[in-house]
């Protein structure tokens, strides 16, 4: 029986932030999920177009926005995001 | 299934915050299809938590893990000496569960997530609607499979009080009237004269009032017995 019990378990990887003080050249952390096929096609346009945009937007690419999960969201929070943005 | 809802955080933290490492322990089966208390509900918690944790300053370690079931002692085996070396479980399955970890850990606390609330049924995703109070004394074939203990707001057992209104109950308008549908559904089985019949009073002792229940199946346990008896010959 032993063996048909199957559990599931989420090690501790979170380095949850620590409340700091604000500097005054604070720019916000901001996480973009984009999907492979359009907002992420249209991210890579703008650079293939010489577009820039801030450095404090990061990009991950998701295969389709309906891989998003709750979790993905509150762990990007969790680690000291403070927008997630997400576009498909 | 058992339907469930999440306590409010607010409570969960009052709860939670003077542990150092808490486990939030999910269970995949009933309340994880009413989004109550399953991994999923879990590892949210936990993110919740963590956050909280780091806004007020304490230093807590909150992790997560989940099973099938809390209501079966198999399912806890491969995480049991994890799960010991918290300080506090906050157990997002139902009070079986809650219960059955306690019986089973030692000294560790275990505190519930979520308010276990009835014995329910899906209609459509997201609403859950109570079907069975668990009386102990069924009479679903007196009343067209139509519980009037759990869906009528006074368990009436010989008809509709003064309080039914256009088939609606006087308790709320979203709550349908329990003796309307059964008369509707009677007459549709053509069963109605089945309803002159008067219910005595009921013995309400099969229920939560007569204490604790329990109900030993005695071929099985005997069965198992002598499995354990047979592999202990073998084993020699």
């Amino acid at each position: 029986m032993a063996d048909v019990a199957e559990a599931t378990e989420q090690t501790r990887v979170s380095t949850t932030e620590k409340p700091h003080e604000i500097p005054d050249s604070w720019q916000p952390n901001v996480l973009a999920f984009a999907c492979h096929y359009c907002a992420f096609a249209a991210a890579d346009l703008a650079g293939v177009m010489r577009l820039s945009y801030p450095p404090n937007v990061k990009i991950i690419r998701l295969p389709c926005t309906g891989k998003l999960d709750h979790i993905h969201v509150l762990r990007a929070f969790e680690r000291g995001i403070d927008g997630v943005f997400v576009a498909g | 299934m058992i339907v469930g809802q999440q306590k409010p955080f607010d409570e969960i933290w009052e709860m939670v915050k003077g542990f150092k490492k808490v486990l939030v322990f999910g269970c995949n089966t009933c309340v994880a299809i009413c989004h109550a208390g399953g991994g999923k509900e879990a590892e949210i918690l936990t993110s919740l938590l963590r956050m909280k944790a780091a806004q007020e300053g304490i230093d807590m370690q909150v992790d997560n893990a989940a099973i099938e079931r809390h209501c079966e002692p198999e399912f806890f085996e491969p995480l049991m000496e994890k799960v010991r070396t918290y300080d506090l479980v906050l157990s997002t399955a139902c009070g079986v569960g809650v219960n059955f970890l306690s019986d089973r850990i030692g000294a560790i606390p275990v505190y519930p997530g979520i308010n276990t609330t009835f014995y329910g049924a899906v209609p459509e995703a997201g609403f859950f609607v109570e079907l069975c109070g668990g009386c102990g004394n069924c009479v679903l074939h007196l009343t067209g499979g139509i519980c009037p203990i759990v869906r009528c707001s006074k368990s009436l057992m010989n008809g509709p009080c003064g309080g039914t209104n256009n088939g609606k109950c006087e308790v709320s308008n979203e709550t349908d009237c329990a003796w309307f549908l059964i008369v509707e559904r009677m007459k549709k089985l053509g069963t109605l004269e089945k309803l002159f019949e008067v219910q005595p009073p009921r013995d309400w002792s099969t229920g939560t009032h007569g204490g604790p229940r329990r109900i030993s199946v005695e071929h099985i346990r005997a069965f198992e017995e002598e499995e354990e008896k047979n592999a202990a010959t073998e084993g020699r």
